[in-house]
């Protein structure tokens, strides 16, 4: 027990961290990514202790919300940490790609003036998302979650000086800002409801029936809301593709670990809250099922080798909200298992697409090409990561894929089940797209450019990953689920919920990633498929996903615009009217002062006149005063 | 007897003149002049409260002689000041005398 | 009693007259005569309220002095007799109104107040020895200083007007 009771050293390390190079920064230079580097790894250590002492037998969850924060008219708030299975999973998942992604931008910043203030906020990024995942108790949780938000507007808008990089990290902020008023919302509708912030208190409300099934619906969609803007769900999921301006370990950061998993965190952690509403758990699942599909058939066009991987990202979390809509044990486990596998060969993708950006200075796939001969380590560890990510056996993405389509069948919804396939397709063609036009064909990349191998520091971490994306899976297999059964030790559901799979499914998930990745093949491998022909054959259809649906310009058209419009209305009514009045006032007390100031001429007997009219006035009011006149 | 009110009612008339003129007139010199009608109309004053003052005494003459005497020396003193600046600037007209604000 | 009348009814017919004659003629040196007789009817005035002494003084410092010592100025200054005596209409107006208001508040005041009927009665006494018995015995610091401010004075004058001769 007492490794769990110290879990809470866990944020402290980057943390520490951030002091450290917020104070010295700039004395450190290049040495910061090492401080930041040890930080992390100091605290995955303790994430692995904490999370072999919980997985081991007989251990229990461990809470301590000892510290009083405040108390309010007999209400006391408290604070402190907990770690249960599913924190515990997270500490690790968090604390390890956060490391490898430290470890990388080391190479990857290589030469950056502004490398300590990199790694800065790469720690506090750190230090938020353990935050997050270690509260107990939803005020604690939305404080870091909002540190979350601040930090990835930071990163994403590290490059300042860029305007796109400007627009999207306000687009980030903006965008996801919608979703924190609907957990604002929540958390105070569940305070006034429940009295309480804690869990546990919320929890066990649901299950007494002291919430009505209307509140529970209401306060599930408004955390579900939260957690759209933060996952990047549709319709808020526009930022998450924007925010690839940031720096590419950033994109990495964001999309595996820290940022993007906290909402899916979120709605795994209130699971217990969604079982008693059918309408949330339905929300949840076909937002997600949607965004699952959405995401991908936009993925299909893209040419920016990083927006392909973001709407992957999207697509990916649109199937763990998918999984965990499923509202049964074996979707709550699938749902955080692909969280956790995801998160391996997502940073694995974004580290790789990093090092082939590193080295071709493009980000446009149609300019790269045969980079493979050139990036053996690279080419091999993308390829396992689009391996993983099409859920190929026996990558870690087929076991957590293939557990999130059985919960989806089990619980009956056919339609989210062939969105979920068809999606699964689309995954499968974008990303081999994305592999032969990087690594295989023609070399495309201009003669000036000289290509190379990355350094040790940036393929090692990959390369960790990449192993990683292999073996993350057998954790948790059809025949033996330790990871489920773990998971769902001591919920209130049924225990071990590991649904039999119908063996048809496991062929129909790896079959139609199997004919994803041929068809793409056959395009862009083989060529023998022009893909100008197929583009022009779905004309209006490409069109469409090539311009992401026209989300962006009907947000601009439907939000933007009129508020803009409101603002200019705004604007005049505060330039014309309140502006005029004060500069009527202004101009009077300057008139009053310039008259007052032609009398200020320098001339003694008009200062000896004004003299006397003072005089009179006061000898009047004294002889008033003085009862003289009242005869 | 003649009563109070009158002498204080030539002082006023006197002490008003001297104001208006003090207040109007441009030349140095008459201002001056008209400064010290207002001494003495205060002076009258003065002497007109030591015969039919409520504490009538000697001590209103004696104020008065005080009174006088500066006035003797404010008038001095003036002088000197107006034969330096008309030395300076040439001008004893009151309305020309606005250095401090230039 | 009918004398006193007369006496004093002339005598401030002077004063006024002399005054108001100060303020309307147009040339420096008639405006000076006019006032010095002013200050001859004050001395009058004084000796009427029996107080002799303070109206020799007025006589020496005020007709002799103080209207010689402007008639002085006057010359020392050379000033065309053309030019406009007076200050702007408007601040004439502002400053008249002014006046007549103040004269009005305080001869209000003076027809209110209850003066006392009974006058003190100086004949008795003599005045000079009486005022030197007073200044030399209750207001000996006084009488002091005024003859250091009178010193001060002097030389202040002789400094003011030397001065400037030096930077010619």
């Amino acid at each position: 027990m007492e490794i769990l009771a110290n879990a809470w050293l866990i944020p402290l390390f980057p943390l520490l961290a951030f002091v450290i190079i917020l104070a010295f920064g700039r004395r450190l230079k290049e040495s910061a990514a090492i401080v930041g580097i040890l930080a992390n790894a100091a605290s995955l250590v303790i994430a692995l202790l904490v999370f072999f002492e919980r997985f081991a037998k007989g251990a229990g969850d461990y809470l301590n919300s000892s510290f009083e924060w405040l108390t309010i008219a007999g209400h006391s708030i408290t604070m402190g940490f907990e770690v249960n299975q599913l924190n515990a999973v997270m500490l690790v998942v968090v604390t390890l790609v956060s490391t490898m992604v430290n470890i990388y931008s080391k190479g990857y910043m290589h030469g950056d003036n502004r490398l300590h203030v990199f790694y800065q906020y790469l720690a506090l990024f750190t230090f938020s998302m353990l935050g997050v995942v270690l509260s107990p108790n939803l005020l604690q949780l939305y404080i870091f979650w909002e540190l979350v938000g601040v930090c990835s507007f930071l990163l994403i808008g590290f490059y300042f000086y860029k305007p796109e990089a400007r627009a999207a990290a306000k687009k980030a902020f903006i965008v996801t800002r919608i979703g924190d008023v609907g957990l604002f919302i929540a958390i105070a509708l569940l305070y006034w409801w429940v009295g309480s912030f804690n869990y546990s208190d919320i929890f066990a409300a649901v299950n007494s029936g002291t919430l009505l099934s209307w509140q529970i619906t209401l306060v599930g969609i408004l955390v579900f809301v939260a957690a759209v803007g933060k996952s990047g769900q549709f319709p808020l999921h526009t930022w998450l593709p924007d925010a690839m301006e940031g720096p590419t370990p950033v994109s990495a950061l964001i999309h595996a670990a820290t940022m993007v998993a906290a909402g899916v965190y979120l709605v795994a952690r209130m699971f217990e809250l969604y079982l008693g509403s059918d309408i949330a758990t339905n929300v949840v699942a076909y937002v997600g099922g949607f965004t699952a599909i959405f995401a991908a058939s936009i993925g299909l066009t893209q040419r920016d080798i990083k927006r392909v991987l973001a709407y992957s990202t999207v697509s990916q979390l649109g199937y763990m909200m998918l999984a965990l809509g499923a509202a049964s044990a074996a979707g709550y486990i699938s749902g955080t298992f692909h969280l956790m596998t995801h998160a391996f060969f997502k940073a694995l993708l974004f580290l790789a697409a990093g090092s082939v950006i590193h080295a071709a200075h493009t980000q446009d796939i149609f300019e790269m090409g045969g980079l493979g001969k050139k990036m053996k380590t690279t080419m091999i560890v993308f390829l396992i990561g689009c391996l993983a990510i099409s859920g190929i056996f026996p990558f870690a993405g087929y076991w957590s894929k293939e557990e999130i389509l059985v919960a989806t069948l089990a619980s009956g919804r056919i339609d989210l089940f062939i969105a979920a396939v068809v999606a699964a397709f689309f995954t499968a063609f974008y990303m081999f797209r994305l592999f032969f036009l990087t690594f295989t064909g023609p070399e495309k990349v201009p003669q000036g450019v000289q290509v190379h191998e990355s350094p040790k520091v940036m393929t090692y971490p990959m390369i960790v990953l990449a192993i990683l994306a292999v073996v993350a899976g057998f954790i948790n297999t059809p025949w033996k689920p330790a990871l489920g059964d773990w998971m769902t030790q001591g919920m209130s559901f049924a225990h071990g919920g590991h649904e039999s799979a119908p063996f048809w499914v496991t062929i129909l998930a790896v079959g139609i990633s199997l004919l994803g990745i041929f068809l793409s093949w056959l395009m862009y491998g083989k060529r023998s498929i022009s893909n100008g022909n197929t583009a022009r054959a779905f004309g209006p259809l490409y069109t469409l996903s090539y311009r992401k649906y026209f989300i962006d310009e009907i947000y601009h058209a439907i939000v933007v615009v009129p508020l803009r419009a409101l603002g200019k209305v705004a604007d005049l009514f505060d330039r014309y009217i309140i502006d005029g009045l004060v500069r009527l006032v202004a101009s009077f007390t300057y008139g009053v002062g310039a008259a007052g100031s032609r009398v200020q001429n320098g001339q003694v007997q008009g200062y000896g006149a004004m003299m006397l009219v003072g005089l009179v006035i006061l000898l009047i009011t004294a002889l008033v005063a003085g009862g003289l006149f009242v005869s | 007897m003649i009563p109070a009110s009158s002498y204080l009612l030539v002082a006023l008339i006197l002490f008003c003149v001297g104001l208006y003129g003090a207040l109007t007139k441009r030349h140095a010199i008459i201002v001056l002049l008209s400064i010290e009608l207002m001494f003495n109309a205060v002076n009258i004053n003065l002497v007109a409260f030591a015969k039919y003052g409520l504490f009538a005494n000697m001590t209103g003459q004696i104020f008065s002689l005080f009174s006088i005497t500066v006035a003797a020396a404010e008038a001095a003193v003036g002088l000197a000041i107006l034969i330096s600046l008309y030395r300076n600037r040439s001008t004893v007209h009151v309305d020309e005398m606005d250095l401090m604000k230039r | 009693m009918s004398g006193q009348y007369i006496a004093f009814f002339i005598l401030s017919l002077l004063t006024i007259s002399g005054a108001i004659f100060m303020i309307s003629f147009n040339r420096v040196i008639h405006m000076v005569v006019a006032l010095a007789f002013t200050f001859l009817s004050i001395a009058g005035l004084f000796i009427l309220l029996e107080a002799e002494f303070v109206g020799l003084t007025q006589i020496m410092v005020y007709s002799g002095g103080v209207s010689v010592l402007m008639l002085f100025g006057i010359m020392l200054t050379q000033h065309s007799k053309v030019e406009r005596s007076e200050q702007k209409p408007a601040l004439r107006i502002f400053t008249f109104a002014g006046i007549l208001a103040f004269f009005v508040a305080v001869f209000y005041g003076i027809q209110k107040t209850p003066w006392s009927q009974e006058a003190v009665d100086y004949s008795t006494q003599n005045n000079v020895k009486e005022i030197g018995v007073q200044l030399y015995n209750n207001y000996v610091i006084p009488f002091e200083l005024v003859s250091v401010l009178l010193l001060v004075a002097l030389i202040g004058g002789i400094i003011m007007a030397k001065k400037e001769a030096d930077d010619e």
